[in-house]
């Protein structure tokens, strides 16, 4: 008899919990909906937002408010969905953030795994190697004959120590087995200036800050990252298997969309659906490409796995540029 | 040919109502936020870029360029009569204009900041349009030791514009030195004095620390003075209008401001806010008179607003064909013509000849609507200072408050001001020049990095700077001014 009303009492709590679970989900959302981006205004991040955030105030039926939180690299933005509660605050995110931020900036203070739900991939990019048309050479075994003459023989830019554009560069250097010397610039176009001024030799950029000045016959693009010939660069040859580097050799810049931690489940479900609905019209995938973006979606799960998967990868990449420094 | 078929295109483009329209609407509105003390034209770009999504690229451009020149011209409106910079670009106007107007000229200097503005406009326009295809490569040319050296002798040059003590600038210099260098190292990504402060990884925010220094510590020192209500006269049209012979004084220092605004405009990287010190240093050395600098010389005044307005324009250099914005507000325009599908790049000009004559045209419509609106609205800024400091100053914190907050978001910006603010207001007391520490502030970092990535370029050989031809030119002007400088400073002891 105990057991029974203890039993019975344990079903009922747990449908009411249900209950009001869904409750809570079907009145979701119940305010406009914050979607924070860790970038200005006007930038590539803050434009794939708004991009998402239109088509998705639609669909909920609540104004989406894109709210800039530009510094640190966007990681003030990551910061403050981390922070943020009342299950109307979101955001998106370029993959850095979520996978090098919270090593090289320990003072941004959150652990994505504790903080950050994950929600939906939104979109990635390659990245391309690009050296001046005019003086560079000509092909990738060329570059690589021309870095292994040593240690600091070519010079490539990147957009800053620690970002995509480094870590990629330190890939595909250890990947080629050769050593190269890094300036760091803050912006790809000061890079694409640097390779056609002569002043770098080289550099990792978005595909898109490459093609006016490949179209303008000033730069030549040797390879791009992605594992597969990319639309967004679709004359590059793929990097991977190239010239000696190994067959598995992938790297991309991605966006995201992510959740504090904590949010409800039924929540971050219904923002999967919507975003992957979002991503699957052919027009937005359409505009996304013209902003350097192919368009992704995916499950919460696989983001989580992304993200894991890029941690461990850059990890080690840094690992490696720590250990040279010392 | 190439110009000719441009222009026609380019009228087409700039004449059709809602570029027309919506250029007006950007000028007025940049205008009006400019004049307010601490809201730039960054606040009204960022408001006004979803608007954008939903009309025309060239439109779109028309409207934010407009807010941005626009903002150049309001900028100069409190500084004159407040002594509290609407821009960052203007705090140097500051200098002379403040004293002009304590001496009862404030018509003249208004007067004079607009007609100058009209001139580095326009010439500026002249410039973008005749030259932007060389300047773009002219631009390329420019490597990093180059930069660093050609900062070093902005920095040398321009350590003696406030008056008062040289020890005492030169402190002022440093520490707006020392205070640049806060925020992430670019080459090793270490963090530098921002005491486990994420929002200082980038650095202290440029518009916190104009508007603490000037904004803040003006509104705190008058309410200390606030007895000091000599409110100016009414002015009439007459009054304010320049002295015979007056006008022709403007002219000069108009056209050298231009040519200091459009050098520096069409540098990437180097912006506007640079543009406006380096005129007002060339004007003192150029001047026979330096003495008068800062008690209210006029081309004080109009060197440095002929030198904003003049970047302002010649940054669409840089930022149309190189794809590198200036500053903050050009990588906002930047962002708004990708949003658009335009790839600003060295095909841009001939990609889209309709689009650039375009904007060029527009730039030259709107500047004159500027000059148009503005002379008449000299003598209801001016009645501003009629307005009781009992209602004006917590307007003016609301201001300033706003517009720091708005640049990123950020509450911690506006605590930044308030420390700012106080600081400033100590320095003031003491009779340090925070126009110096500003100075320091922008170029500082511009050195640092430019100086660090030559090193990396010549792979640790300083010789870098004296192979290169444009920097070896920028170091030898430097070593001959600091030369020429200890010269006359010893004829001058040994005469006296």
């Amino acid at each position: 008899m105990t057991r029974m009303t203890r039993r019975t009492l344990l079903a009922a709590t747990a449908a009411l919990a249900l209950a009001s679970g869904a409750a809570a989900a079907q009145d979701w959302p119940s305010q406009p909906v914050h979607l924070v981006v860790g970038f200005p205004a006007g930038s590539s991040p803050d434009t794939l937002a708004r991009l998402i955030a239109e088509p998705l105030a639609e669909r909920l039926g609540q104004p989406v408010i894109v709210e800039n939180k530009p510094g640190a690299g966007g990681g003030i933005g990551v910061q403050t969905v981390a922070a943020a509660t009342g299950g109307h605050t979101f955001g998106t995110t370029i993959n850095g953030p979520l996978t090098t931020s919270p090593r090289l900036s320990p003072e941004l203070g959150y652990n994505v795994a504790e903080d950050i739900a994950p929600v939906s991939l939104i979109a990635t990019s390659p990245l391309v190697l690009g050296v001046n048309a005019e003086t560079g050479p000509a092909d990738l075994e060329a570059f690589i004959a021309a870095a292994a003459a040593g240690p600091e023989a070519i010079a490539y830019g990147s957009v800053g120590q620690g970002s995509g554009a480094h870590l990629t560069a330190e890939l595909f250097a250890d990947a080629a087995g050769v050593e190269m010397l890094h300036v760091p610039y803050t912006a790809y176009a000061e890079v694409t200036t640097a390779i056609v001024g002569g002043e770098v030799d080289a550099g990792f950029m978005a595909p898109s800050a490459a093609q006016p000045l490949v179209e303008a016959g000033t730069m030549r693009i040797l390879g791009t990252t992605s594992p597969e010939p990319s639309p967004l660069a679709p004359d590059a040859p793929v990097l991977a298997g190239a010239a000696g580097l190994p067959a598995d050799f992938s790297a991309e810049l991605w966006n995201a969309f992510i959740a504090p931690a904590g949010t409800d489940p039924a929540v971050i479900e219904r923002l999967n659906t919507e975003v992957n609905a979002i991503l699957a019209d052919p027009a937005v995938a359409e505009r996304l490409l013209g902003m350097g973006w192919k368009a992704e979606g995916g499950t919460p799960e696989e983001l989580a796995a992304r993200i894991e998967a890029d941690t461990a990868l850059w990890g080690a990449v840094i690992d490696r540029i720590d250990a040279k420094a010392e | 040919m190439f110009a000719m078929d441009g222009i026609a295109a380019g009228l087409g483009v700039a004449l059709t109502p809602s570029v027309l329209l919506y250029s007006l609407l950007g000028v007025c509105l940049g205008n009006f936020i400019g004049v307010l003390p601490g809201i730039g034209a960054m606040a009204a770009i960022a408001l006004l870029l979803p608007i954008t999504y939903h009309i025309g690229p060239e439109a779109a451009i028309a409207m934010l360029a407009g807010v941005y020149y626009g903002a150049q011209y309001g900028g100069a409106v409190a500084s004159i009569l407040l002594r509290l910079p609407g821009t960052p670009q203007s705090a140097v106007t500051v200098l002379d204009g403040y004293p002009m107007a304590r001496k009862g000229r404030a018509g003249l200097a208004l007067f004079a900041s607009m007609i100058s503005s009209f001139i580095g406009g326009m010439l500026g326009i002249a410039v973008l349009a005749l030259l932007a295809p060389v300047l773009a490569g002219w631009a390329t040319a420019f490597g990093a030791a180059d930069y660093a050296a050609m900062m070093v002798l902005g920095l040398v040059a321009a350590s003696t514009i406030g008056a008062g003590a040289p020890l005492k600038a030169l402190a002022m210099v440093v520490l707006g030195l020392i205070l640049g260098t806060v925020g992430t190292d670019v080459n090793s990504g270490a963090q530098r004095f921002i005491f486990g402060t994420p929002q200082l990884m980038d650095g202290i925010n440029l518009v916190a620390l104009a508007m603490g220094l000037f904004g803040v510590a003006e509104v705190i020192g008058n309410i200390r003075a606030a007895d000091r209500q000599g409110t100016p006269e009414p002015m009439g049209f007459r009054q304010m209008l320049p002295r015979p012979g007056e006008m022709r004084t403007l002219i000069a220092p108009s056209l050298r401001g231009t040519a200091v605004g459009s050098f520096f405009g069409v540098l990437p990287g180097t912006g506007s806010t640079l543009s406006s010190f380096m005129a007002y240093a060339v004007e003192r050395r150029v001047s026979r008179t330096p003495e008068r600098f800062g008690e209210g010389a006029v081309e004080g005044v109009a060197g440095p607003e002929a030198a904003n307005n003049a970047a302002a324009i010649t940054a669409f250099v840089p930022t149309l064909t190189l794809g590198i914005p200036g500053d903050p507000i050009m990588a906002l325009m930047l962002g708004a013509m990708v949003i658009h599908g335009i790839q600003p790049g060295p095909m841009m000009l001939e990609a889209q000849p309709a689009m650039f004559w375009g904007l060029v045209i527009s730039f030259g419509i709107g500047n004159l609507i500027l000059l148009i609106l503005n002379v008449p609205l000299i003598s209801i800024w001016v009645s501003m200072l009629r307005i009781p400091f009992h209602w004006l100053y917590p307007a003016i914190i609301v201001f300033v408050c706003l517009g720091v907050y708005s640049v990123r978001g950020s509450s911690f910006d506006v605590l930044a001001v308030a420390v700012i603010g106080a600081a400033g207001y100590a320095l003031a007391l003491a009779r340090f020049s925070p126009a110096l520490l500003l100075l320091g502030f922008v170029l500082g970092p511009l050195i640092e990095t430019n100086l660090r990535r030559a090193m990396l370029v010549g792979r640790g050989d300083p010789m870098i700077f004296l192979e290169r031809p444009i920097s070896a030119i920028f170091v030898a002007a430097t070593v001959a001014l600091l030369g020429w400088t200890a010269w006359s400073a010893w004829k001058a002891r040994r005469r006296g």
